[in-house]
């Protein structure tokens, strides 16, 4: 998926597994810019009696370089703390949980979130509450109004914070992807399906009732940029300390410095371009050092195994890749931003520095009619110009892999045909529930009374 | 409950050069070389010169306020016995630490 168990290691440690990020001017606020950054990938809505929650241990941060150096000039951290009420009770609730003070509840998170810049240290808010996972009509009902809306807190600077269950807004066929590269729309053209007969068709939102766990933050512009350049670079990172020993009463013991176990910031990177033997070793790494990823992005393994699934469909990409091009487009998308006088009207370039960040040009007002596929579509204001929640990150980086964004680079290649049709197969429209209008965008999260439903 | 410390080590459990030593104290933690410990006492003063021991700032995370305090355990981590080259947990920092004597008597509490 974008991000979520992309590497060995981090996915036997779902609290700590970055999942997807978001970056985009606010559509209902446009001076300022909405920061999201998933964790918990995967979540059975029914999963109790232990559901869904962040780490106490995990150190959670939104990072922003305003300098073009790929270095964090500005970033926010999110601390949890668990309160269990009642210890000798089974029960996540023990009746409605009708607010986010009801006694019923017995299991809840608060956070506090510190901002570290130029000047320092700033504790912008503590004891937030997070509103709990959305169980049922009998244990949380009304939960979009009782619950959720009344986590969404202001912080003393002005920005507005929201940490806590939403549903999952990433749609993606994982079940065909993963099934080497079929495409089910193309399936008749892939090389294995193809010879089981399979048909074209339409595809499988995978996780279209799962829930994710989300960290949001709405800041105006002026708190991210710095003055003449309304460029930034964004990722999250999730941080555990180095030292832990489990004690023989079920605890366990924390010391040491905080290391970082997980990052991301463009979707799929770790997922699909970086090697399984090097993933670990990405989540450990700053974005200022990605240069010594960079022969995986001028080289992505997905361009080669295009031509190979799909004989005869991709002729100019297999060309290319026979002729060992760098692919300097896929570069320039993922770890510089492209520079101006490439596309006319945009640029997202932060400089030479090649880090995967996910670059947003902050001055760029949110599109009146936004295309899902983004900049491929014509529309400047979605990926790679940031994230929004409902943009088609799997069509737009598996077209730009096919070829599509070469001209951009080398004005002589002609895309094959099917590189700007390809797809898997679904769009806004396949998830189970839609969006929100306003912050924290992400739609209200499946309760698992009725998830999967009889 | 996740995140939860037990009770701070009591110095009393530290006397390493003592026969008498707690075998407790030592068996917390990991070390790739088999020997790990909670050395409070012993890395204080004279058993650790001033020298021997540096904090790296690129080791410690900025993680806010955690400031590490005399009850505080401690988790050492011998990486190699024979340079004596230690990580000393505490808090939210790390020192490196080469010391060949105390990773010995390190090495021979934890057998």
């Amino acid at each position: 998926m974008s991000s979520h168990r992309e590497a060995p290691e981090i996915s036997k440690d779902p609290v700590a597994d970055s999942t997807d990020v978001y970056a985009f001017v606010s559509p209902d606020k446009p001076g300022t810019v909405t920061l999201i950054a998933n964790y918990v990938p995967l979540q059975g809505p029914a999963g109790g009696p232990n559901f869904f929650e962040f780490g106490d241990d995990v150190l959670y941060e939104i990072h922003i370089d305003t300098q073009g150096h790929a270095e964090p000039d500005i970033s926010y951290q999110f601390r949890f703390q668990t309160q269990l009420p009642d210890p000798d009770t089974f029960l996540y609730n023990t009746a409605p949980i009708t607010s986010l003070t009801s006694p019923a509840w017995n299991r809840r998170q608060t956070y506090s979130v510190t901002r570290t810049d130029s000047s320092g240290r700033h504790e912008l808010g503590n004891g937030l509450i997070c509103p709990p996972c959305n169980i049922g009509p009998l244990s949380t009902p009304n939960y979009a109004a009782a619950l959720a809306e009344p986590a969404v807190h202001q912080l003393s600077d002005g920005s507005t914070v929201f940490a806590g269950q939403r549903a999952e807004g990433f749609y993606v066929d994982l079940g065909s992807i993963f099934d080497l590269l079929d495409l089910r729309p193309f399936q008749n053209l892939q090389l294995y399906a193809k010879a089981l007969g399979f048909k074209a068709a339409p595809g499988v939102n995978t996780p279209k009732f799962l829930n994710v766990h989300s960290i949001a933050l709405q800041v105006p512009i002026s708190r991210v940029t710095a003055k003449g350049r309304p460029v930034i670079g964004v990722w999250t990172t999730a941080s555990r300390q180095r030292a832990r020993v489990y004690d023989t009463d079920g605890g366990h013991f924390d010391s040491g410095p905080f290391t970082q176990v997980s990052r991301l910031a463009n979707p799929l990177v770790n997922e699909v371009i970086i090697p399984l033997g090097k993933k670990d070793f990405w989540n450990t790494q700053q974005p200022a050092h990605d240069k010594q990823f960079a022969a995986y992005f001028a080289h992505p393994e997905v361009a080669a195994l295009l031509p190979a699934l799909y004989p005869g469909v991709f002729p100019h990409l297999a060309a290319l890749d026979a002729a060992q091009t760098p692919r300097t487009d896929i570069e320039a998308i993922l770890l510089t931003g492209i520079p101006k006088g490439i596309i006319a009207g945009f640029t997202n370039f932060t400089g030479p520095v090649q880090a995967d960040l996910l670059r947003l040009n902050t001055s760029i007002p949110p599109a009146a009619k936004p295309s899902i596929f983004g900049l491929l579509g014509g529309d400047a204001a979605g990926f790679p110009n940031g994230r929004r929640v409902f943009d088609d990150v799997v069509s737009i980086e598996l077209r730009a892999l096919a070829g599509v964004t070469v001209p951009l680079v080398d004005k002589s290649f002609t895309p094959d045909a099917a590189a700007g049709l390809l797809t898997d197969g679904l769009t806004p429209a396949d998830l189970g529930t839609p969006y929100l209008d306003s912050f924290p965008y992400l739609g209200v999260p499946y309760d698992g009374y009725d998830h999967p439903a009889a | 409950m996740p995140g939860s410390n037990g009770a701070g080590s009591p110095s009393s459990d530290l006397e390493l050069g003592s026969p008498g030593h707690s075998r407790r104290s030592l068996l917390k933690g990991a070390a790739t070389v088999g020997v790990a410990g909670i050395a409070t006492a012993a890395l204080a003063g004279a058993a650790l010169p001033a020298a021997a021991s540096s904090r790296s700032a690129a080791l410690t995370h900025n993680a806010g306020p955690a400031p590490a305090n005399e009850s505080e355990q401690i988790v050492v981590h011998v990486r190699d016995i024979a340079t004596g080259e230690m990580d000393v947990f505490r808090g939210t920092t790390c020192a490196r630490v080469n010391d060949t004597q105390l990773a010995a008597r390190l090495s021979r509490a934890a057998r």
